[in-house]
Order: C-alpha cells, then structure tokens, then sequence
C-alpha cells in the first residue's frame, strides 16, 4: 500500500508544482461504491472443522471511493476502501491502481508507472493475459491493480509492439503477478480477426508464448481463441499418497508445491448476438495448470483422515484445525479443474432503459461441478444498481461441491460524479 | 422503339443523378464537419417522457475513410473509448483495459447515442436518389431516400430533407434494418465562428414513445489524429483523456 500511496501522491503533487506547462489541471471523475456479499457456508463441507480459520462463509461489505482521470501528463486510477468481513476488523486502505504516464510522439511511445495490463480475448478464462492475471469470473469485484512497468510501444496503422518491462526492481515475489518480467507483445489487424501474440520470460515460469484471435464472423457472430505454453510452472496439490500423519497435521505443510513442465492453457469461444438484446457466449478451455479431479478426491480422503484425528488423545485439535484450513487454499486456483465450458445467456433492454440481466453457467467438464449465477444490473445517468446469486453445485467428489459455501448473495451500488 | 429509347435515358442519367446526391449529401454534411478531419465536442441529452433522463459526453475524433474514435467523458463512462474503421468496431471498458473488438450487433445495442454522435458524414456511408421537392416546416426542400452503402451504419435507410437554397440539413427520418421508422430528426442551425453550422440534433423516438434525445455540438475543430490512434491496440494509451 505505501508504494502505490506513495506513487500517487508524487503524481499529485507533480501535478500541483506547476511544473507541468500544458495543462496542470486536475481532470478527474468520482465514483463510490457499496458492495456487500452474504456467503452461505455448505453444513455439510468436510472442511467443517477448519472453515473459522478460512474467510469461507463470512459475509463481506466494501465502501469505495474511487477517483479516475489526469492531472497534468498523469493518469489516475485511486481507490480509497474501507472493507469488513464478519467476525474481522473492518479495514481501510488507499489504492493508487494506476498512476502512470504516457508519452512520446509517432510511431514510437512510451509508458512508465503503474498501469493495468490486461491482454487477450476471452472472457470466462485469459490463457495469454501473462502479465496482469486478472482473476476471472468474481461477483462485483474491485477495480484491477496495475502493474508498475516501463514500455516501449511501437504502432503503424494495423499493428503494434510493446515491449514491457514489469516489476522493475522485482525478481520473484509472492504472488506471479509481482514477479520482474520482460513481455513483448504484438497485435496485428487482418481484416476482420485480431491477432494477439505474447512472450514473457520470468524466473517463476521462465519462457511463456501464446497468440490469440478474434474474429467478427458475422454481423452477429464473433469467435474467439488463445493458446498459451509455458516452459514452467507451479501449483499446489494434495499432499503425495501415502501421506504421514505427520505431515497431514502441520498446517505448513497441509499442500505442496507441483512444478510443471511444458504446461498448455487453451480456450475456444464465440458470442451471438441479436437485435432483442440477447446474446449467448459459449466458451470451452483447458487450463493444464489447474488441478485435476484426482487432486480434489484426494484432498477429501486426506480431509477425513485429519478429521478422524480430532479427539485422538496427543493430536491439539488446532493443529487439525489449522492443517485441514490451511489445505482449503487449493481453491485459490485460477481454475478449479482443468477442463471447463461456460456458457453465459445475457440481456440487455434494447429500448435503452438500462436494464440488464445475466445467467452463467460454468461446468466441470472433468468431475462434473459446477457454479451457476443469475444476475441483474440497472443503470441510470449516475447511479448503478447490481445485484445477483451465485451457487455450487455437482458431483460429491466433483471441487465446485467440494468448496465450503454452497453459494453467496451479492450486491453493489456505485454513483458517479 | 419508345420505351427502349426512355429506359436508355434513364440510364444515361443515372449517373448525373448518382452524382448529384453524393454532392448534395457532401454539402450536407459541411454543416456538421468543420473539416474532414475533426474533433467534436458532443452532449447527449436523453429525456423520458419530457424529463431528462441521462446526460452524456463524448469527444469524437472523425478522419476520412470511415474512421472514427469515441472519446467518453461522462463520469458514469469514464475510460471507455469506441474505434470504428468502417464496418469494424473496439470497444475498451476501463475494468480491463484491453481492446475488444465486438461486432455491427453488439455495437448497435451499446447506447444508441454513440452511433447518433459517431457519424458525422452522410456522403461517406450512404447514395440513393432525390425524389423531389417538399416543404418542411414552410421550407423548400429537397427530399432525398438514401441508403447505406455498408453493413454498419446505424440506420441503413435515412430520408433526408435538405433546404432547397442553401442544402442545410432540415429534417431526417431514420429507418432500422427492418425498414421502421426508427427516429425523426430535426437539425438547428446556427452560426459558430463566422460560419453556418448544425448546433443541434433533436431525435425523436418512434419506437419507444415518450423518448427524445438531444445532441448539442458543443466544439469543433480541425484536428487530424495520426493513424496510430485509430489502431485498436492504441486506446489503452491515454494520450486522448484530457
């Protein structure tokens, strides 16, 4: 939080020296917003025992202040946020998402600062988006975090290059996103299909390359593709079988870390449209780093023999706790399994009075979970109304029935000025 | 021998003819644009049932070979920017930051004022005949039916009243795919800078009764975008935001 506090701040108070010749205004648009979700925890989760330890099945409320525009050559994206989550503190934190300038002239430009990066072409999964890995599919979620990076962009009138490096001063961090990369990547316009490509090297996952299209087929008919292959990557998984009982009650240990050669991510998709306002999209991917079905049924077993443990007599029933809560962080996994199809029905009020509905339905095509939502939005000169539910569901041993809550409730209000 | 004889004058005429529209929609169209190429200062304002609903702004930067690119203002709109290259459409929301290339339907169902504020010509995009003389509103006009010479124009069929003495656009009735009157639009006139310019386009829904938009050319000026702006992967870039 200092950094990007302090990254807007500076841009601020460069904006306000006056040393800025051209135009030293502050150029900004305001936006609150109230996001509040009530999660419905599953009775019957063999996580039981370890989910108070979890943020699963606690409701959540943000309030947002969030503040977009330029002052002077500065773009800026602020967020101020006060968030709470049952049964926790409430906190506050300032965001700088994005503070960044862009410059030069012709065919040559230039980025520095903190700036989204979002990439590729999909919507339910984004194989080539290798240097923003925005999570997908959230309900409501908050305004994307940048990445602080310096580019060099070259354009003509149908294509481009950029060459980004992200993360500057950073080698590996925590999370992939913060990691110090190198990207080149390119578009190109042929016809009517859009050509994405994109190489990243990284010490996490070394050399990754992917390319993507998109392609208006029709007036009514767009489709889409991306493929991505990595050199290396890593994810967790179950402890290897047999486990020791040992290593099932230390929390620290509770998953380990997988490293993968040559892993693939790839997605096929198209939308349909028509002049009522409704449109269908349909995707289908595959996501060779997320995991498999025989993950999930070994996390149950390996849950139900922590679970026995409990009572048994030198075994602290918080050392079970902490390991079966610690193990639940595989459903922090970008995908849940490696073979999914979305299809997402969608409406909007062709007579312009701003309403909008949504039903998506995200299917398991490995073990036969799945997570559907039905949502709803309306939209005035200012104000936005959102609101919507979401549930798990499918086979016992499938990860979308596996996951603590059985669903969850969300709602959003935001008004600009 | 007579008939043979007429049709062959029709059909010698009809490239005079052809030529006179696109000519007629050419000064047409010199009450919109200051300059082919062109920044446009637009607000939208959208009321229902006589009571203003939403209000919108847009910079719009036109080029010649159907270019155009959408700045939105509005602070609901924030960050969002719309390219179109003839029939091809982006679309960049501020959530991703990533250029989506959506197709002729998706855009049309997008906020209709985008397209009423993007397309500023009329002799690029459409030809057809003038089918006489009519007065509107007590003025000598020329009634013109043209229609849309590609895929992705907001209305494929447009009639177009334009003055008789000066070629002001006066009045337009514009027509959606299945050929129903769609809006009726009037144009009001004034003088910017010395010169006579449209300052107004008021839209009456025929479709949606009760529903009137206004759309007020707050600016104009000569500004001539190099081509890299109107490259899709150009609009994440905020060079245009002020």
């Amino acid at each position: 939080m200092s950094r990007t506090a302090l990254l807007a701040g500076a841009a601020l108070s460069l904006a306000a020296s006056g040393a800025l010749a051209e135009d030293a205004l502050l150029d900004l648009s305001y936006k609150t917003r109230f996001v509040g979700e009530d999660r419905h925890l599953r009775d019957d989760s063999v996580f039981g025992p370890g989910l108070p330890l979890t943020s699963f099945g606690r409701d959540r409320a943000r309030l947002e202040g969030e503040a977009r525009g330029k002052a002077g050559p500065i773009s800026l994206l602020v967020t101020a946020r006060q968030s709470a989550r049952e049964g926790e503190r409430a906190e506050g934190e300032l965001v700088a998402n994005e503070a960044y300038s862009n410059f030069g002239a012709g065919a040559n430009r230039y980025t520095a600062g903190k700036k989204i990066l979002s990439g590729d072409v999909g919507f339910g999964f984004r194989p080539i988006d290798v240097l923003q890995r925005e999570q997908r599919l959230q309900a409501l979620p908050p305004a994307l975090e940048g990445i602080p990076h310096l580019a060099w962009e070259h354009y003509s009138a149908d294509s481009a290059w950029t060459l980004v490096w992200a993360n500057p001063t950073h080698e590996r961090r925590d999370e992939p996103r913060d990691d110090g990369s190198f990207a080149l990547r390119h578009y190109s316009r042929w016809d009517k299909t859009d050509l994405h490509g994109v190489a990243r090297i990284s010490s996490r996952y070394k050399l990754e390359t992917g390319a993507a299209t998109s392609t208006v087929a029709h007036e009514s008919l767009e489709l889409h593709s991306s493929f991505l292959v990595q050199r290396r990557d890593e994810r967790r998984a179950p402890l290897a079988e047999p486990a020791a009982t040992a290593d099932l009650l230390a929390p620290d240990r509770a998953l380990r870390t997988v490293t993968l050669d040559n892993p693939r991510k790839l997605l096929l998709g198209g939308t349909w449209t028509v002049e009522s306002g409704w449109s269908l999209l349909a995707e289908a991917w595959y996501d060779g780093t997320a995991p498999t079905a025989e993950d999930w049924r070994t996390l149950a077993q390996q849950t139900e023999r922590r679970r026995a443990l409990i009572g048994t007599p030198g075994v602290p029933d918080a050392a079970v706790n902490g390991s079966i809560a610690a193990s639940t962080r595989l459903f922090e996994a970008q995908n849940l399994t490696r073979r999914s199809a979305l299809g997402r029905l969608a409406w909007t009020d062709p007579a312009a009075g701003g309403w909008s509905a949504s039903l998506d339905w995200l299917h398991s095509l490995e073990d036969g979970g799945w997570a559907a939502t039905a949502a709803m939005g309306w939209e005035a000169d200012r104000l936005r109304l959102d609101a919507g539910l979401r549930r798990y569901g499918g086979k016992p041993d499938s990860a979308y029935r596996l996951l603590p809550e059985r669903g969850l409730l969300f709602f959003g209000v935001s008004l600009a000025f | 021998m007579f008939r043979t004889l007429l049709a062959a004058a029709a059909l010698l005429a009809l490239p005079a003819w052809a030529a006179d529209v696109k000519a007629l929609l050419k000064e047409a169209d010199s009450y919109r644009l200051i300059d082919q190429s062109s920044r446009v200062d637009t607000e939208v304002r959208v009321f229902k049932r006589g009571k203003l609903d939403k209000t919108r702004l847009y910079a719009v930067y036109v080029k010649p070979g159907r270019r155009s690119l959408v700045v939105f203002r509005s602070p609901s709109e924030r960050g969002q920017k719309m390219l179109m290259l003839g029939d091809d459409f982006w679309l960049v929301m501020p959530a991703s930051q990533r250029p989506l290339r959506i197709t002729p339907m998706q855009k049309l169902l997008g906020d209709a004022s985008t397209g009423d504020v993007a397309s500023m010509t009329w002799a690029e995009d459409y030809d057809g005949r003038v089918e006489g003389e009519v007065l509107v509103d007590g003025v000598p006009c020329l009634k013109l039916d043209i229609t849309g010479q590609r895929k992705g124009v907001s209305y494929p069929r447009i009639v177009l009243y334009l003055a008789k003495s000066d070629r002001r656009p006066v009045q337009a009735e514009l027509y959606v795919a299945s050929d129903k009157l769609a809006k009726e639009a009037a144009f009001k006139i004034g003088v910017v800078d010395g010169r006579r310019l449209v300052t107004e386009m008021t839209l009456v829904d025929r479709l949606q009764q009760d529903r009137r938009t206004e759309v007020h050319y707050l600016a104009r000026s000569r500004k001539a975008l190099s081509d890299e702006y109107y490259n899709p992967a150009f609009l994440v870039r905020a060079d245009l935001d002020n």
